[in-house]
C-alpha cells in the first residue's frame, strides 16, 4: 500500500469538486475491494475522499419520473440494509437473494450498493501485479487468455481480456432493468440503463464501466415490474458460501396462466458483465412455462459461448442452470 | 480439600478458554515487547534463475526504514541447521516463485510494506520446472524410499478375475493456519529470545541455534499458543532465522508475520500426488495383491515425500504387495508434513480403489474390508498392541443407519438430488517419543497448589487442559488449583505436537512425574501407608511447603515389539445436485478407535476439524501453479476454497472404547491425524454411490460431475 491522503467529504458537491481536483483520487466507500487492492498495489491513489458518509444510503418508492411507482436504493446504502428492506424483499426477491448469495455477511455490512457495481474483477492475473494484465497494465497481455482460465469469460471476451465481472447484486439489477443514477461535478444527474454501464472488455479492457472520471453512484432505480412471484437467483459454486459464481442466473417470468408474457434471464460468472440472456428471453415470450420450452431457450442462449481452455464446462453448467432457475422461478422458489 | 472423582476421561472445558475467547492469549506477535520495529518480506517473481541486479535505493530512503535486507548484506548462515526450504537470502539463486529474495525492517508495518513495493529486482531467469504433468515421467526413487516388495503383485494381478488398477490424483494443499507464520526476535547480548509458533518448541531452538550459529542454550523459543500449524510449524521456515537477524542488524526487537498471500509458497506445501492403485481378489473378495505406486515433486534442493503407502502397508491382509515413490525436483517451494501425511491422501487412493473392488465383486464395501483384516501387521509380522476397524465399521454403520444404502449407484433420487453413501477405514501410528516434565507442589495451610511446565505445544486443540486434567488426578489436587506452563524451551523439553504423538508423550510424562513426586513424598514422610495418598495430602499431613520433581519418560521396550495405531472408519452421506453437478454433505459419522480418550469434548472437536479439512479435500481445496511461470493462481482465501459452515452438514463423532496399555502407560493414542484419514475416500465413494461417477481427481467440483 502506498502513502494517501484521506479525506473525509461532508456533502456530494463538496465530494465531487474535490475528486474533480484530483485525477488521482478515489471516493472511497465500503472499502472492501479497493483497500485489498491497495495492500496488493494494484490500485495506487494518492487520496481517498471517504463518501461513506453522505446521506445517500435511503431506500424507497419512486413518486414520479419515468420509474414511478418502482423502488429507489441509495448508492451509499450498505447491502445488507439493501437485500433486507421490505421494499426489496416484497417487489424485488430476485434482489434479495442475489446480494444474500454474495461474499459474507461482514463484507456485505461494509459494502455499499454503488460499490458493490465498481468492484473489480477476481482474475488471479489482475490482482498479482508481477503477472501481464492488460486491465490493469495495459499493453502488458492478457496473463489469463493461455493461462488458467477456469473461472473465465465464455461470452463476450476479447484477445485483450478474459476476465469476468464478480458480483451477484448486479446480475440481479441486470435482469431488473435496473437504472443507474449518476452525478458528475459538472452538468445534472444522468441516468445509465444497466445493460450499458458494465463494458465487455474489447480493446480498453481498463476500463470496467461507462461511468465518467469523477462520476458518483446517487442511487440505482428499480422499475416497477411483476416478476417478485416468479423469480429466482441460481448461483453455482465451488463452495456453499463465500465463493465467487462458476455460473449464476438471475431469472424473472411474468406469466398470463402458464404461459409466459415477460421473462428477465441475466448470466453472471460468464462474461466481463452481467450477460443478458436476450436471445433466451425472446425464444421464451409468448410460450408455456414448460421444460422443453426452457430447454431449447437455454440451449440457444449458450451455443453462442465461446470457452477457453478450462472452462468449457460452463457452456454446460450455463444451459443447465438456466433450466434450473427457471424451473425454480415458476415453481415459487420451491424445486 | 481435593476432588475424588477422576477427570482424566470427562469433558472438562478448556483451561484456557477464557484467556482465547477475551483475546488475552498472547499469539506469537501478541507479546508485548518494546520499541519493536516491523519487517515485510519481499519475494521473487520467477520461479528460477538468479537476481541479477537489486535496487534497494528508493527503499532505503522511504520513511521509516530501518535496513533493506537482501542476498547482498544478509549474514551467512548455516543453511544445514534444520530450517526448511532454503530462501534465506544466501546467494543470487531463485528456485521457486515467491522465493524470499529480501525484507525490509522499519518502524511501522505500513512503512516496511510500502518500501518493499519500492525494490527493483533484475533477473536472468532459467527455464522453469514447473509442469508436473509433464515432468512426472522423469521421476526416480527418493534417496530414503526404496521399494517395498512382498511376494509376485505382477503374476497374482495377471492371473486376477477381479481386479482394480487406476490413478488418483491429489492437488497441492496448503495449510493455512489461521495465525500465520510470525514472529518477534528480541536479542539480550549473545542471546536471543525467539517469540515464534512452534509445533516443536525445542526442534525450533535447535534450527534457530544451528542455523544462526549459536549454541542452543544461546536461543530462547517463546510459543505458549498457536493459532493452528497442521505440520507447517512442525518444521521451522526462514522467517524464523530473517526476522532474528533483521533484530540483530537493526539493533532492536523486530516483528514479522507473513501475509495470507505469503502463506502460499513461505512456509510448504501438501505436495501434488498421482498414486496408482492397483488390487486384485478372488471372486470371493479375498485379496490377493495390492501395489500402491506413487510419483510426486519434490524441492530442486531438498526432497520431502509423503508416505501415501503407508495405510496400504497395514490396512489389508495380502500376501502380494508393493509400495514404491518415484519423485521428480521441481522448481516449487519445498513440500512438507501436512496433517494426515500419506494417510489423508493415500487413504483416499487406497480406499477408492476398495470400493472400486467391492463394486465389481459386488459385494457389500464394508464386508469386503472385514473380509481382509490382518491379524498382524502385514508390513513387519508383529502383532497389534490393539485394532479397533471391525468395531469402527460395525459399530459406525449401525449408527450411521448403513443399512439404508443402496448398494447400486444413481438409484437414491429425492427431488433434483441423487443421494449415496460411502465408507473409507484410516489409520495413524499411535507412537509415545521422549518427554520430560517438571512438577512443582506448593502448600500454604490447607491449599496445595501445582505447576507443571514442560516445553509442550498447544495446536489450539487442549494440551493446556488434557495436561492439567491428568495432573489433577495423579495428584489429588482440583483443576482450578494447577496452573499448566509449556510452549517457552526454558522448561524440561518435551517431544512436539506432530504426528499425534502429542497428548501420549506429554500426559505419560506429566503422569510419571506426579507419580515420582508422590514416591518421593512418601520416602519423605517415613510412615508406612496401607492405602496410598495423594501427593496433595502428603503435602498437607507433613507440612511440606515445597517440593518438586522432574522425570523424562520414553516408550516401554515392550511397546516396541508391538504395532501400535490408531484407527477409524468414515460414513459419508452426500447429495448431489443432479442439474449443477454441486455436492453437499448432508451427514458425516467418525468412528475412531484411539485408545483412552483423555477429554472427549477436545477429542471431538479435533475429529470435527480433521473431517471438515477432509470434506475440504475431498470437494474445494485445490492450489493451481501456472505452468508457464510457477506461480499459483490461487492467492488468498477467496480462490483457494476451505471449507466454510454451509459446506458441512451434520457431523457425528463416536469413539469405539478400547483399553491399550500395550502402547503406552496411559493407553492414549492420539487423534490429530487419524481425524483426516479416510474423509475424502468416505466422500468420493458416497459420491460414486449417488450417481454412478467415479471422480479419480480431487477435488470433486461441481464440473467433474456435469
Amino acid at each position: 500500500m502506498r502513502p494517501f491522503q484521506y479525506t473525509r467529504a461532508q456533502d456530494v458537491p463538496t465530494a465531487l469538486k474535490r475528486r474533480e481536483a484530483n485525477p488521482n483520487a478515489q471516493f472511497l466507500a465500503g472499502g472492501t475491494n479497493l483497500l485489498d487492492l491497495m495492500k496488493e498495489d494494484v490500485e495506487r491513489p494518492d487520496e481517498l475522499i471517504d463518501i461513506s458518509r453522505l446521506s445517500l444510503s435511503q431506500i424507497k418508492t419512486i413518486a414520479s419520473g419515468p420509474n414511478a411507482g418502482g423502488v429507489s436504493i441509495g448508492g451509499l446504502g450498505k447491502n445488507t440494509d439493501a437485500a433486507n428492506h421490505p421494499l426489496v424483499r416484497q417487489n424485488y426477491p430476485l434482489l434479495s437473494q442475489a446480494i444474500l448469495a454474495g461474499a459474507s455477511g461482514q463484507l456485505r455490512n461494509m459494502a455499499t450498493n454503488g460499490g458493490n457495481l465498481l468492484q473489480r474483477t477476481r482474475c488471479p492475473y489482475f490482482y498479482d501485479v508481477s503477472m501481464p494484465c492488460n486491465k490493469r497494465a495495459p499493453g502488458t497481455g492478457c496473463g489469463a487468455l493461455e493461462g488458467i482460465n477456469r473461472m473465465h469469460a465464455i461470452f463476450g471476451w476479447s484477445e485483450q481480456c478474459v476476465a469476468v465481472y464478480p458480483s451477484d447484486m448486479a446480475v440481479a439489477l441486470a435482469a431488473l432493468d435496473a437504472v443507474v443514477k449518476v452525478q458528475g461535478a459538472e452538468g445534472p444527474e444522468r441516468a445509465i440503463p444497466f445493460a450499458d454501464f458494465h463494458r465487455l472488455p474489447e480493446s480498453t479492457p481498463e476500463k470496467d464501466t461507462n461511468l465518467n472520471a469523477g462520476e458518483l453512484i446517487t442511487a440505482l432505480e428499480l422499475p416497477k415490474n411483476q416478476f417478485a412471484a416468479h423469480s429466482y437467483y441460481l448461483k453455482v459454486r465451488d463452495r456453499a458460501s463465500y465463493a465467487f459464481a462458476l455460473v449464476s442466473v438471475a431469472v424473472g417470468l411474468e406469466l398470463n396462466k402458464n404461459r409466459i408474457t415477460r421473462a428477465r434471464i441475466a448470466l453472471g460468472g460468464v462474461a466481463h458483465k452481467p450477460w443478458r440472456a436476450y436471445r433466451a428471453e425472446e425464444l421464451l415470450v409468448g410460450k408455456e412455462a414448460t421444460e422443453v420450452h426452457f430447454v431449447a431457450a437455454a440451449a440457444a442462449e449458450m451455443a453462442e459461448a465461446k470457452p477457453l481452455a478450462h472452462n468449457g464446462f460452463k457452456v454446460e453448467l450455463g444451459r443447465r442452470s438456466i433450466v434450473r432457475a427457471l424451473h425454480m422461478a415458476l415453481n415459487e422458489g420451491k424445486s | 480439600m481435593e476432588d475424588k472423582k477422576q477427570l482424566v476421561g470427562t469433558p472438562v472445558s478448556r483451561v484456557d478458554g477464557i484467556l482465547k475467547v477475551t483475546g488475552k492469549a498472547d499469539y506469537s506477535t501478541d507479546h508485548p515487547v518494546k520499541d519493536a520495529a516491523h519487517a515485510v518480506i519481499f519475494k521473487s517473481t520467477i520461479a528460477a534463475g538468479s537476481i541479477k541486479r537489486i535496487d534497494t535505493a528508493a527503499a532505503e530512503k522511504a520513511p521509516g526504514v530501518l535496513a533493506v535486507i537482501t542476498h547482498e548484506n544478509m549474514p551467512k548462515l548455516n543453511t544445514r541447521g534444520g530450517i526448511r526450504g532454503g530462501a534465506m537470502l544466501q546467494g543470487p539463486e531463485v528456485t521457486f516463485y515467491g522465493q524470499h529474495i529480501g525484507l525490509v525492517v522499519a518502524e511501522t508495518f505500513e512503512q516496511a510494506r510500502h518500501a518493499a513495493h519500492l525494490v527493483k529486482v533484475e533477473y536472468d531467469p532459467k527455464n522453469a520446472r514447473v509442469d508436473f504433468e509433464k515432468l512426472a515421467s522423469e521421476a526416480k526413487v527418493p534417496k530414503d524410499k526404496k521399494d517395498e516388495k512382498r511376494g509376485d503383485v505382477k503374476a497374482a494381478l495377471a492371473d486376477a478375475t477381479h481386479k482394480v488398477e487406476e490413478v488418483y490424483a491429489t492437488p497441492i494443499e496448503h495449510h493455512h493456519a489461521l495465525e500465520p507464520h510470525a514472529t518477534i526476535a528480541e536479542w539480550q547480548g549473545e542471546n536471543v529470545i525467539l517469540y515464534n509458533s512452534a509445533q516443536i518448541v525445542n526442534g525450533a531452538q535447535n534450527a534457530a541455534a544451528s542455523t544462526l550459529g549459536l549454541k542452543p542454550e544461546q536461543v530462547r523459543i517463546v510459543s505458549p499458543y498457536l493459532g493452528g500449524g497442521f505440520g507447517s510449524k512442525g518444521g521451522q521456515w526462514a522467517n524464523l532465522v530473517l526476522t532474528a537477524v533483521a533484530a540483530k542488524m537493526v539493533k532492536r526487537p523486530v516483528k514479522l508475520a507473513l501475509t495470507r498471500q505469503q502463506m502460499f509458497n513461505s512456509v510448504g506445501l501438501r505436495q501434488r500426488n498421482f498414486q496408482k492403485l492397483s488390487l486384485a481378489a478372488t471372486p470371493d473378495g479375498q485379496l490377493t495383491a495390492l501395489a500402491h505406486e506413487t510419483t510426486t515433486h519434490a524441492a530442486m534442493q531438498d526432497e520431502f515425500v509423503e508416505p501415501c503407502g503407508d495405510c496400504s502397508k497395514l490396512m489389508y491382509e495380502v500376501p502380494n504387495s508393493l509400495i514404491s515413490y518415484r519423485v521428480v525436483p521441481m522448481h516449487l517451494i519445498l513440500p512438507t508434513y501436512t496433517r494426515g501425511p500419506g494417510k489423508s491422501t493415500g487413504s483416499f487412493a487406497l480406499e477408492s480403489a476398495v470400493d472400486e473392488l467391492a463394486y465389481k465383486l459386488n459385494m457389500d464395501p464394508i464386508e469386503l474390508r472385514i473380509k481382509n483384516e490382518p491379524e498382524r501387521d502385514p508390513s513387519n509380522g508383529k502383532p497389534w498392541s490393539s485394532r479397533t476397524t471391525v468395531q469402527c465399521l460395525r459399530e459406525g454403520a449401525k449408527a450411521f443407519g448403513w443399512e439404508k444404502r443402496q448398494a447400486k449407484p444413481g438409484e437414491n433420487r429425492q427431488g433434483n438430488y441423487l443421494v449415496g453413501y460411502g465408507v473409507a477405514c484410516g489409520t495413524y501410528p499411535a507412537n509415545q517419543r521422549p518427554s520430560s516434565a517438571l512438577v512443582k507442589l506448593h502448600r500454604a495451610g490447607n491449599d496445595v497448589t501445582a505447576t507443571v511446565e514442560l516445553a509442550a505445544a498447544d495446536l489450539g486443540t487442549g494440551t493446556y487442559t488434557i495436561l492439567a486434567q491428568t495432573a489433577a488426578d495423579a495428584l489429588g489436587v482440583p483443576l482450578n488449583k494447577i496452573t499448566v506452563r509449556i510452549g517457552d524451551s526454558d522448561f524440561p523439553s518435551a517431544a512436539g505436537s506432530v504426528g499425534s504423538v502429542g497428548a501420549t508423550s506429554y500426559a505419560n510424562s506429566v503422569q510419571d512425574a506426579c507419580v515420582k513426586l508422590t514416591d518421593e513424598l512418601m520416602a519423605k514422610s517415613g510412615k508406612q501407608f496401607f492405602v496410598r495418598p495423594t501427593a496433595a495430602q502428603l503435602m498437607v499431613s507433613e507440612k511440606i511447603n515445597d517440593h518438586q520433581t522432574r522425570v523424562d519418560s520414553k516408550a516401554s521396550e515392550k511397546a516396541e515389539e508391538y504395532s501400535s495405531h490408531s484407527f477409524n472408519a468414515n460414513f459419508a452421506e452426500v447429495w448431489v445436485d443432479t442439474s449443477t453437478g454441486t455436492v453437499r454433505v448432508a451427514r458425516f459419522l467418525a468412528a475412531t478407535g484411539a485408545g483412552k480418550i483423555l477429554n472427549p469434548k477436545t477429542a471431538r472437536s479435533q475429529i470435527l476439524g480433521g473431517v471438515t479439512w477432509g470434506i475440504g479435500m475431498a470437494l474445494t481445496e485445490e492450489s493451481i501453479v501456472d505452468p508457464r511461470w510457477g506461480n499459483f493462481v490461487t492467492r488468498s482465501l477467496a480462490e483457494y476454497h476451505v471449507p466454510v459452515n454451509l459446506d458441512i452438514g451434520q457431523l457425528e463423532v463416536l469413539f469405539i472404547r478400547e483399553e491399550d496399555t500395550i502402547s503406552n502407560k496411559l493407553g492414549v493414542k492420539g487423534i490429530g491425524e487419524v481425524g483426516i484419514v479416510g474423509v475424502a475416500g468416505a466422500v468420493a465413494n458416497a459420491v460414486f454411490n449417488a450417481t454412478g461417477k467415479r471422480v479419480r481427481e480431487l477435488p470433486i467440483t461441481p464440473d467433474k460431475l456435469l
